[in-house]
């Protein structure tokens, strides 16, 4: 027995000194000064450049891996040349843009307007079902056609004043793109192309020798993924990572956290088809009742403003008049007194829909909305659900026979422009509208065929109309987020930092640092 | 020992079978994947393309009858999040997983053996309560804030150790595998302690003293021989936890195993890989029984035949 017992040991030790401590389906280590690393919260499940919309995928696609024709300064809103060194619209329905010419793709093949129009239509004409076309472009076919290398022509349907904002959001890839299949692994103009994915451990990029424009500062951006905020802020405490995304003011990041806005607004969507949310005066009950200055100062602690619309600050459209909704939970009594003396079944059971892990606290802060609602006199009941039970009640079609429901929200305007939220959350029949009116459709329409000031001015207007008129929501917070930013590396987040992170835009800050590999 | 490895299994068959049933069964209750994969604009004909080129749009019989039949001819089908085959990513996940396992038990078993021995060599003395009082503690205490609190004690206070990820050798492994070792070393101390203390006030073990065998052989000749039973079916059932349960431990340290993979499938509603992944490991539960129950056998000739009537 023990001399077989000691060979089984042996033959165990061996195997696990043979395997020399390496873990299968990992990478090579090791520390590298020309690496930028990287944490993520999730690992992208797929680097195809039209689904660059959705958070996880664009953070490490847009405008590294591949360019849009135009982006969008996230800091004055304005629209910068990229791929495009100029645009204009030619008829009410054209508009014209003019190519840059010296592109080549990482893969060495020359970028042309043929590319440009390639790209734009597999984006949006084709079958792929694009989240970027659902999201910015919505039933709209667009016209493209590429007259000389130079030179792209788009048309539209209708008059769209703000095509190059939409078009900003298309990234540019070469003509062998297929057209059939979306591609995990994609070839673009950016300052970085795909050196290595270990699927479920790690990401390489490496600097495009070929790239067109000013060479970035890193050699390689290497990015991991931990699903744990407190792993990812341990991480930069403990210098195993230059960047860590989506950290929360408990997760200890200390001073190498840095906060910053990022677009993101909170909010109750109530469900007023059903009662008893179908009558306005429960509706107003529950915006009187929630606490939102409470809540951001003791569950966000400060980390946040809170919020009287759906767009925070900097976005086209947005009202800086409108005041909050007060607090004030003896009116919300009054009110919900009110209308069960009225026959309105006040006493029917609300779910309060939430998300897990949605945001930092999301549970407390469903916990406290759920506290304020019953003292009030509603009676509601919490259901934590993951992203896909959760996104059933979200997107439309809803589901049947649901009953009345509060579901917690949280919409980031990538765009900067208000017709994006709207277009989304205000139309009776939008993707993520519960509820809305054809008399606010119409307003909301005109407001869209609008440029400059007046269309400011309209959409404004609308977002004071709409909690008297409508009242479908009960905002929450403009939310901030926390990026873990280790010393030797300088980069400044801006609004756009959570949906689309600009390694060109981060430089070493001292000089354990180069560029020479 | 053929016949009794060919019986084993028939047996272990059916619960196999029932297993795969109930994963196809629970994760279409969980929800239309169309959603999360669709474009917010889609429309209904696109909707219904989607469901009908994943097969979703059939009777959950039909889905199931075409799955066991791809499963026949070893195609499990293709991943809705990445287009990859989902055999391929339960494949190259499998490996980091095993070798997880396999080394946590190795340490839990030599560990429980070495504390469990020396506490029932002396029982009730001030060793034995104190061992007593570890393996319980280590039992009861949860993976997660182990995890957590390994993290920010030995990587960010003390900086020893890195927090996670495979990328610095040795040292990548000391905090899953302790996380991972803590509860099946607790157990296990407990099992080989109540064993030995019986194994030790034995009539052999007393035969062996009085023929003058040494303190050492005692142990390790007649009583661990004999103790070592009931820690391997124990030693078994914690290794099958481990093979199928350390997805927290994978989702904290990003240890690229195939519990992470079961994870994400299950968020992100990927039928193909979550049926993949639980078929792989259900195989690997199914062979890792057979072969504890191989060395069960081994030990005690009862199990290896039927009492003949």
């Amino acid at each position: 027995m023990s001399s077989r017992a000691a060979l089984a040991v042996g033959v165990a030790a061996l195997t696990v000194a043979t395997s020399g401590c390496t873990v299968a389906n990992s990478g090579r280590g090791g520390y590298d000064p020309g690496t930028l690393r990287i944490v993520l919260s999730q690992e992208p499940p797929t680097l195809e450049p039209c689904e660059s919309s959705l958070t996880s995928t664009g953070i490490v696609v847009r405008s590294n891996i591949t360019e849009p024709l135009i982006e969008r300064d996230p800091n004055s809103g304005d629209l910068q040349p990229l791929l495009s060194t100029g645009w204009r619209q030619t008829s009410p329905t054209e508009w014209t843009f003019d190519i840059r010419s010296g592109v080549t793709f990482s893969n060495g093949a020359p970028f042309t307007a043929a590319d440009a129009a390639f790209a734009v239509d597999r984006a949006v004409n084709s079958d792929l079902q694009c989240n970027v076309d659902g999201y910015v472009f919505g039933d709209e076919k667009l016209k493209v056609a590429a007259p000389n290398d130079t030179t792209l022509t788009i048309g539209t349907e209708k008059p769209d004043p703000i095509l190059p904002l939409r078009v900003s959001f298309i990234e540019i890839v070469p003509r062998s793109t297929s057209t059939t299949e979306k591609v995990r692994e994609p070839i673009g103009t950016g300052p970085y192309a795909i050196a290595n994915w270990d699927f479920g451990q790690k990401l390489t990029l490496a600097r495009n020798p070929t790239y067109w424009g000013a060479k970035p500062a890193f050699a390689r951006a290497e990015y991991q993924w931990r699903s744990e905020g407190s792993v990812r802020a341990a991480m930069i405490t403990n210098d195993e990572t230059d960047i860590a995304t989506g950290l929360g003011p408990e997760d200890g990041a200390g001073d190498l956290g840095v906060p910053f806005q990022n677009n993101e607004t909170t909010a109750l969507r109530m469900q007023a088809t059903e009662p008893p949310l179908d009558d306005i005066r429960v509706r107003q009950a529950i915006n009187y009742a929630v606490n939102r200055t409470g809540i951001v100062k003791a569950l966000f602690r400060g980390l946040g403003e809170p919020a009287s619309q759906l767009i925070p600050s900097g976005v086209v459209g947005y009202n800086d008049q409108l005041p909050l909704w007060p607090h004030d939970a003896e009116k919300a009594k009054a009110l919900v007194a009110e209308a069960k003396a009225d026959g309105v079944p006040v006493d029917r059971q609300i779910r309060l829909i939430g998300r897990t892990a949605q945001f930092p606290k999301i549970a407390e802060t469903i916990e406290v909305i759920q506290s304020e609602l019953a003292d009030i006199g509603l009676n509601v009941k919490i259901e934590m659900m993951d992203t896909a039970s959760q996104f059933l009640y979200q997107l439309r079609p809803f589901p049947a026979n649901t009953g009345p429901y509060l579901l917690m929200i949280m919409h980031g305007n990538q765009a900067g422009d208000a017709a994006f939220t709207m277009d989304q959350y205000m139309l009776s029949d939008g993707p993520q509208a519960a509820y809305g009116t054809k008399a606010f459709d119409e307003k909301i329409r005109a407001a869209e065929g609008l440029t400059g000031e007046p269309r400011q001015d309209a959409f404004a207007k609308l977002f004071a109309e709409e909690p008297r008129d409508i009242m479908q929501m009960a905002y929450l917070a403009h939310m901030k987020g926390i990026l873990g930013l280790a010393r030797r590396v300088r980069y400044v987040p801006n609004s756009a930092t959570g949906d689309e992170m600009r390694l060109g835009e981060m430089t070493p800050s001292g000089t354990d640092r180069t560029d020479a590999q | 020992m053929f016949r009794f490895v060919r019986r084993r299994m028939y047996t272990s068959a059916v619960p196999l079978i029932i297993v795969l049933l109930g994963v196809f069964l629970l994760a279409r209750l969980t929800g239309d994947p169309t959603n999360l994969y669709m474009s917010e604009s889609a429309t209904p004909e696109q909707r219904a393309a989607f469901a009908a080129k994943n097969g979703f749009d059939q009777p959950i019989l039909t889905q199931l009858g075409d799955y066991f039949a791809g499963v026949a001819h070893l195609d499990f089908g293709t991943s809705l999040r990445t287009g990859e085959s989902a055999s391929e990513m339960a494949f190259r996940a499998f490996p980091a997983t095993l070798q997880l396992a396999f080394v946590t038990m190795l340490l839990a078993v030599v560990g429980a053996v070495v504390i469990g021995c020396w506490a029932a060599y002396r029982p009730n003395s001030l060793a034995d309560r104190f061992s007593s009082l570890l393996s319980m503690t280590a039992a009861s205490i949860p993976d997660f804030w182990f995890a957590i609190t390994g993290v920010w004690l030995f990587a960010v206070l003390m900086g020893w150790l890195p927090t996670s990820g495979v990328d610095s050798g040795v040292l990548s492994w000391i905090l899953p595998v302790a996380t991972l070792m803590i509860r099946p070393l607790g157990v296990l101390t407990q099992v080989v302690r109540g064993a030995m203390v019986s194994a030790l006030s034995a009539p052999y073990v007393r035969l062996a003293r009085s023929k003058g065998a040494g303190d050492l052989r005692v142990v390790t000749h007649h009583a661990l021989r004999n103790a070592a039973a009931p820690a391997l079916t124990v030693a078994g059932d914690l290794t099958v936890g481990l093979v199928n349960g350390a997805v927290v431990v994978e989702a904290i340290f990003g240890w690229p195993g195939i519990g992470k993979l079961m994870i994400d499938a299950i968020l992100q509603r990927d039928f193909a890989v979550l049926q993949a992944a639980v078929l792989l490991t259900a195989v690997s539960i199914f062979v890792l029984n057979i072969a504890i129950d191989a060395c069960y056998a081994l030990l005690d000739a009862r199990v290896r035949e039927p009492a003949r009537v």
